[in-house]
């Protein structure tokens, strides 16, 4: 079977009118295509970055706050200088692009601008039609995260199956950290937190991040994370947002090759976050390329028997309760931390409140993790 | 329990108190006779108008009840315009027109003579002019020429992409949007130039500024601004509305720039100080317009509105700032559909807001006002056969006055496809007279289409299903927690998307899209007005001057602001100082380093 076809769609800086986009977005997956959503209020960099580290066919803008001629001309630009001239650009903007603008946004490269009242009908096959073509050979990536995103193109698509040694540039490894735990926990949030802490202490390294989200064979998947982040959109984070194209248990079939290309890919840290899992789930193999898990947990699990169920709370090397200003905050640790001492691994737990700026929980988890300690 | 709990029992208490009313203005003779005594008064204190035509009419329109218990219910229920439970109006005569005497024999000689009956002044026109272009300059004089021949100067400020998010016109990649549907600000010196040659001190001016993200500093720019001009002692007489609506932006219109806590704290420092130093300003808008737009049900957009009021009349109590203080400064901004909910909705919410606030909050009846303006709905308008917007349009306004809104905006019927142009405001601005002054349905008498059989069935429906929503916030926690758990966001989108599904199958006809279409496609060709590069560079340049002149002084500045903001006092006078030396980018930047910034919710 194909792949999808995958798209990034997105709003431009200082624009936050998301409701069309959100609408679109939906139809969009409901007819199997896989759209990387970057969200609102979002520069010409992060737009290009993103599209070239996720490897997306096309760029899908919503505009609807003006200077869109500019603003679409610059990321064609900016993809030219960067070597991404197979990525296209399209959009729209209800009626504040005007038949006149999209003829001249046209001769600056956009691919097609739809007008006010064009049907979602007309859009959805547009986009299969216009980018689900098979991409042929492609000219030599310019950049080595480009060449990066190729690299795991083809893994995805099932086009190359192992990294052959060749490839493998670079022999030291990268720390692999794995995040799992149920949705709505507050995972993404947690990892872009860390993310600043990194930045912040590491000038010159770099990160990447294999995040996953739920889809059925065949069928479209929102690849949403990208939107709630704002430390993550920065050239030395490197970002890959699968689907898990029917797999089960939280990982992508393509999950374990992507990681080991991008363990050996010059980052000093790579994390993978898998889709919100459920209580049997046990996404990372024992000994396996993770070298640290972490589960991250709502305090709201429910009662203590739930607790029993949860089978990566064995496994865990570090559980964090997030949202740790919550009123049932408290019991949960306390359950947690009776539930760990049973396992007498010497697990540790943490609270956190990641939504909180220069939270001390996410301080302390970032130092045990930059240390390593298990 | 939170504030929010409370106001679903106060409601529920008070709507037992009216059928204990009636049940004993039936049972008690006493106290029915009084009833029935105070009725008559009223009813004989109304005066008489007289049509053009001259039939006699009351000034206002009563039910014709003689029964003790209903009038119980109707006065205690609904209250007389201007009266608690204020379900009929905040105040007492709203749009009506002086009354017109008997046109009797004498009183015509009367006018010959030049005695004619006095004519009553007209308050301030109902008008508010939208405007917000390119550069400073610009919309000043877009603003004085919009002005020209009204007697009282209400300028309603829009501000562009870049100025919304608290960002400087140099900022990375906001070139093009520099001065695009709104005004560019980036520094004091901006907000000098804006309002130029307006007395801002004036009882006949005022200014009203749609900007929520960086509000504060915008407020704290006008005050500056202000100063320069006027001098210290002009600030106590300042005039206006900022829209500084945190929590709807959080929940439908995504221009929030600071985490939501923090966003919350420096609104409530401005109010601070503004509800003590600036008693005509309103410093927040409670806007459902954007929840509404986001594409909320007519029930969300007012139970989220009102909760979010709520919480913010908690937060500001808890401050310290007596309600009766700020109370009377809160306003309020709701959509005007089609649906039928349209019919109460906001009469609905002037009642809930007035109980809650005299029950739970201890407000004065000043405080229990829900001061309402009304702009039509621009997401009911299409570009298809977009001249069908004029009726729309008509229709929304019909029920917004029947509403008794204070004020109203109505849009013009090109907007789904462009900026609006002359024509089509000028018609829409038509629209409201004709509705208000040519016709006779709201000028004469006051409740003319109120109190229909339907319109109460409207009421008691939206009424319960406005408490279901408040208690279903009230389950999360209350207005906070149930925002940062995206409970609002989730239930527009599923609602908007509903929305979307009921045209495509046809539940929802909407005429020449999905029903009647008869496949023309009229819309005419426009060209917008855009800001030439040549102006975006000069705002770009005059910043870099402002930059470097104030250098020194700007670091000293930033770094004071931090300081207060990490001992956790009011900001706001330091904001005042800052903006002194330091652009807006260059204050949102350094307490974003202090806050954090924004997490965006999809």
């Amino acid at each position: 079977m194909a792949s999808p076809v995958r798209i990034l769609t997105a709003v431009p800086i200082c624009d936050g009118h998301d409701s069309a986009i959100n609408t679109i977005n939906l139809e969009f997956i409901r007819h199997g295509i896989e759209v990387v959503y970057l969200g609102y209020h979002r520069s010409v960099g992060d737009i290009v970055r993103a599209a070239i580290q996720e490897d997306v066919r096309a760029i899908g803008i919503s505009s609807y706050n003006g200077g869109h001629i500019e603003f679409f001309a610059e990321v064609i630009a900016l993809l030219r200088k960067r070597g991404a001239n197979d990525i296209k650009v399209f959009g729209g903007g209800g009626g504040t692009i005007t038949h006149h603008d999209a003829a001249a946004m046209k001769r600056k490269g956009v691919d097609n601008i739809f007008f006010a009242g064009t049907s979602l009908a007309e859009m959805t096959d547009y986009v299969r039609k216009q980018y689900g073509k098979s991409r042929g050979s492609r000219s030599h990536p310019k950049l080595a995260d480009q060449e990066l995103a190729h690299k795991l193109t083809a893994i995805e698509d099932g086009k190359r199956s192992r990294n052959s040694k060749s490839e493998i540039r670079n022999p030291c490894k990268a720390r692999v950290i794995g995040f799992t735990g149920p949705g709505g926990a507050g995972k993404t949030t947690l990892i872009d937190e860390l993310v600043l802490r990194f930045l912040d202490h590491n000038p010159k390294g770099r990160i990447a991040i294999l995040s996953h989200d739920p889809s059925v064979i065949g069928e479209g998947a929102l690849l949403g994370d990208r939107a709630t982040m704002i430390n993550s959109q920065n050239d030395r984070v490197f970002m890959r947002s699968m689907a898990t194209r029917g797999q089960a248990g939280g990982l992508s079939p393509a999950t374990h090759d992507c990681l080991a290309l991008l363990a050996r890919s010059g980052f000093d840290y790579v994390i993978i976050e898998t889709v919100g899992t459920g209580q049997e789930a046990m996404p990372f193999q024992k000994n396996g390329i993770v070298d640290q898990t972490v589960l991250v947990m709502n305090p709201d699990y429910g009662s203590r028997l739930q607790l029993q169920k949860i089978v990566m709370l064995d496994l865990a090397d570090i559980v964090v309760v997030n949202k740790s200003d919550l009123q049932r905050a408290r019991t949960a640790h306390s359950e947690i931390e009776q539930r760990l001492e049973q396992n007498q691994r010497n697990q540790r737990l943490i609270d956190t409140v990641a939504k909180r700026h220069r939270d001390p929980g996410v301080d302390r988890l970032f130092a045990l993790l930059s240390t390593g300690q298990k | 329990m939170s504030k929010l709990g409370q106001v679903v029992e106060s409601i529920e208490k008070y709507n037992k108190f009216v059928l204990d009313q009636v049940k004993r203005a039936r049972s008690d003779k006493d106290f029915g006779r009084d009833l029935l005594g105070r009725w008559n008064d009223i009813k004989a204190k109304i005066p008489t108008t007289r049509t053009p035509t001259g039939i006699p009419l009351p000034r206002l329109a009563l039910p014709e009840i003689d029964e003790p218990g209903e009038i119980a219910r109707y006065l205690s229920g609904e209250g007389l315009p201007g009266e608690f439970p204020f379900l009929n109006g905040a105040y007492r005569e709203m749009y009506l027109e002086p009354i017109r005497e008997v046109e009797s024999l004498e009183k015509n000689d009367e006018a010959k003579n030049g005695k004619s009956a006095k004519k009553i002044a007209p308050a301030e026109e109902p008008t508010r002019l939208f405007s917000g272009l390119m550069l400073a300059e610009d919309t000043n004089e877009r603003f004085h020429f919009l002005t020209a021949h009204q007697r009282t100067h209400r300028l309603s400020t829009a501000f562009d992409g870049p100025t919304l998010y608290g960002m400087d016109s140099d900022a990375d990649g906001v070139f093009g949007k520099i001065g695009e549907g709104g005004v560019a600000i980036d520094t004091v010196e901006d907000m000098v130039r804006l309002y130029d040659g307006f007395d801002l001190g004036s009882p006949k001016f005022s200014a009203s500024m749609t900007i929520s993200g960086p509000a504060p500093i915008i407020m704290a720019m006008y005050i500056a601004a202000a100063k320069r001009r006027f001098g210290p002692s002009v600030v106590p007489k300042l005039r206006g509305t900022i829209q500084a609506d945190i929590f709807k932006e959080v929940q439908a219109q995504n221009e929030t720039i600071f985490p939501i806590e923090p966003s919350l704290r420096f609104l409530t420092d401005m109010v601070e100080f503004t509800t003590h130093e600036m008693p005509r300003w309103y410093p927040i808008s409670i806007s459902g317009y954007h929840i509404g737009e986001a594409g909320s049900t007519p029930v969300q957009q007012a139970a989220y509105t009102l909760s979010n009021g709520f919480a913010y009349a908690e937060m500001f109590a808890a401050r310290g700032i007596p309600v009766d203080q700020f109370g009377p400064r809160l306003s309020f901004f709701l959509d005007c559909g089609l649906d039928a909910e349209y019919i109460a909705l906001a009469r609905v919410s002037r009642r809930i807001w007035a109980i809650g606030m005299r029950d739970v909050f201890g407000a004065g009846p000043k405080a229990q006002l829900y001061k309402l303006h009304i702009q039509t709905s621009g997401r009911s308008l299409i570009a298809a056969e977009f001249k069908n917007n004029l009726t729309r349009t008509a229709a929304e306004l019909v029920l917004a006055y029947m509403n008794a809104t204070n004020s109203c905006h109505s849009n013009s019927a090109d907007e789904p496809f462009t900026t609006p142009s002359e024509e089509w405001i000028r018609l829409s601005a038509n629209g409201q007279a004709i509705l208000l002054e040519e016709s006779g349905v709201f000028k004469h008498t006051m409740n003319m289409l109120s109190g229909s059989p339907g319109m109460k069935a409207v009421e008691r429906a939206v009424e319960a299903a406005i408490l279901d929503e408040f208690r279903e916030i009230e389950r999360l926690g209350g207005v906070l927690p149930a925002v940062e758990e995206r409970y609002q966001r989730s239930q527009i989108q599923n609602a908007a998307h509903r929305y979307e599904q009921q045209i495509y199958d046809g539940t929802r006809p909407i005429i020449a899209l999905n029903k009647y279409r008869n496949g023309g496609d009229d819309i005419p060709e426009v060209k917008l007005v855009r800001t030439p590069r040549k102006k975006q560079q000069l705002q770009v340049d005059r910043l870099a001057k402002f930059k470097k002149k104030n250098a020194e002084k700007a670091k000293r500045a930033l770094h004071k602001l931090a300081s207060v903001v990490e001992r956790g006092e009011n900001c706001f006078p330091m904001l005042l100082e800052a903006v002194e030396v330091c652009s807006l980018g260059q204050i949102t930047g350094r307490l974003q380093e202090v806050v954090g910034r924004f997490r965006p919710m999809v």
